[in-house]
């Protein structure tokens, strides 16, 4: 017998406020600063003082000394919340503070949460640092005596894909050339020179089926986020709210050769949460802002996140549904790949795209009409996946 | 915290109250993999409880060393200094005859021969007086 969640936090939390520091290269800003900065536009875009902050939920930064980084944030911007984490669950920290945030809001433990991360991994890491970044990422003693980079993982997932399901090399370089020409119309973004499929196939192997141009960038930036109850939103006469409608999670494993298929994500279960906590399903959705760390990831999270029937996504793609006139225009900002990838804060991107779309704010790239939006969060090798639903007052 | 200098070598595995007797058995030239006495699963990697029945009778008994490749990967940028001169090198998923999956990197060919469902075999690489990995070369 199936617990049933009676009462749920769908609708119960808005997000209120959105801001975003310069991303790319954005040299001698401290991971707190480039939080900081974002989190300022936050509030004035939801229009109250640093002091309303009760909550706040950052990442960790891999370019900042401080372990309890929220903490440490807290005192740069100058609150003492009475609510405060630093989660850290990789690449799906995102959607996780998005999710516990909204919990949080809705079980009376804060009022208004913000929820931020920044970091510096083109210009902050010292050569220390990125070492450590590049080679303490997987298991000390199963995995990176046999030398993994970061990449290799997800690629191998890749590469079972492809002999799977015939997924092509094309099909994998289509993503990059879909998100760069979206990226192109994204005001700030890190690279907005045009690329072809062979630009992909030729910009050199990482580790196969991983070209350069298969892999995400690394990005300096911050995004910072104001979540409240839909009461209190209400009150503070907040012009366009946008609703967490759902969430949801999974963790399948922790070393890759535990992954339960290679093929098959955590992100199976944790959408089907979420869409079951909205009461909604992929078809609904107008948009999507899904985790891209390397191309591949997006074909695979397009069919565990219901957008085409398993081992289609990479013909999806290669018909033109990630994009305008798609059936499901996903990372219209250009995603990790194209507009920046500061590490977690990266997926905050994602949700900052999200919920200006939902708003109507994206201009020359707005998805008409969009009330409906998901952003999917992931990390190490699939181990970790958060969904968030999203959506306008009318969804509700 | 790894410092530049200590990048310059590979990591080295540090074995834990958990995974000694794997350590010991690959200086001995086995791959040592854990079956459980209550429910019967077989497990790699090693801890003191069973993953599936969370029992803690279990046995250590040396694999036959024949698997097949499920997938891999050839890096070409090494993550770090230390395997920069090893590429391109294969790593590999494998699946063991017993049922457990291990990860490892292809020695004794070229990192181009490798292919899906080939069938492998193990080879125990010795690193130091201490530390031996369980690496596969074809079968």
């Amino acid at each position: 017998m199936p617990f049933i969640r009676k009462q749920t936090l769908r609708g119960k939390v808005a997000v209120i406020g959105i801001g975003m520091s310069p991303v790319g290269k954005v040299p001698g800003k401290s991971p707190l600063w480039l939080a900081a900065d974002a989190a300022k536009k936050a509030l004035a875009d939801a229009g109250i003082g640093k002091s309303e902050i009760d909550g706040v939920l950052s990442s960790h930064a891999f370019a900042s000394p401080f372990h309890r980084f929220s903490v440490a944030f807290s005192e740069y911007l100058g609150i003492q919340p009475t609510f405060s984490n630093t989660l850290q669950v990789s690449g799906a920290t995102a959607a996780t503070m998005f999710n516990i945030g909204a919990a949080a809001i809705h079980g009376g433990l804060a009022e208004v949460v913000l929820v931020v991360g920044g970091d510096s991994l083109l210009t902050g890491l010292t050569p220390d640092l990125a070492l450590r970044s590049m080679t303490e990422s997987r298991d000390q003693q199963y995995e990176m005596p046999f030398g993994i980079p970061v990449a290799n993982t997800f690629a191998m997932t890749a590469h079972r894909h492809m002999k799977a399901f015939g997924t092509t090399p094309e099909q994998l370089a289509e993503v990059a050339v879909v998100q760069r020409r979206h990226a192109m119309r994204t005001p700030g973004a890190q690279q907005t020179t045009p690329i072809t499929v062979d630009d992909v196939l030729s910009s050199g192997m990482v580790t196969t089926p991983y070209h350069k141009l298969d892999c995400s960038l690394i990005s300096d930036g911050g995004a910072a986020f104001i979540l409240t109850s839909a009461e209190h939103a209400k009150a503070l006469g907040i012009k366009s709210p946008i609703y967490i409608l759902g969430g949801g999670e999974c963790y399948t494993h922790e070393h890759i050769f535990l992954m339960p298929s290679l093929t098959t994500t955590g992100a199976v279960e944790s959408s089907r949460r979420a869409y079951e906590m909205a009461g909604y399903g992929p078809k609904d959705m107008d948009l999507a802002g899904v985790y891209d760390c390397f191309t591949g990831t997006v074909i695979m999270m397009l069919e565990d996140l219901g957008f085409c029937p398993k081992g289609e996504g990479g013909r999806f793609v290669e018909d033109g549904q990630m994009t305008y006139g798609g059936q499901i225009p996903s990372n219209t900002h250009g995603g990790l790949l194209s507009f920046a990838h500061s590490g977690v804060p990266g997926s905050l991107f994602h949700f900052h795209e999200v919920i200006a779309q939902l708003r109507g704010q994206c201009g020359e790239r707005q998805v008409p009409g969009a009330e409906l939006g998901l952003v999917h969060s992931l990390g190490a090798g699939f181990a970790t996946n958060a969904t968030t639903i999203l959506g306008t007052e009318n969804t509700l | 915290m790894i410092s530049s200098e200590d990048a310059m070598k590979k990591p080295v595995p540090v074995p834990d109250a958990d995974s000694a007797a794997l350590w010991h058995g690959l200086r001995d030239g086995m791959l040592l993999l854990q079956h459980c006495a209550d429910c019967g699963h077989v497990q790699y990697y090693q801890q003191a409880m069973c993953r599936q029945c969370g029992g803690e009778n279990l046995s250590h008994r040396p694999a036959s060393g024949r698997g097949k490749i499920h997938s891999f990967s050839v890096v070409h940028r090494a993550p770090g200094p230390a395997f920069k001169a090893d590429t391109p090198y294969a790593v590999l998923l494998i699946d063991l005859e017993e049922g457990p999956r291990i990860i490892s990197t292809y020695t004794g060919g070229k990192p181009e021969d490798v292919v899906f469902d080939m069938e492998v075999m193990l080879v125990c690489e010795k690193v130091n007086d201490e530390i031996t990995l369980p690496r596969f070369r074809k079968a």
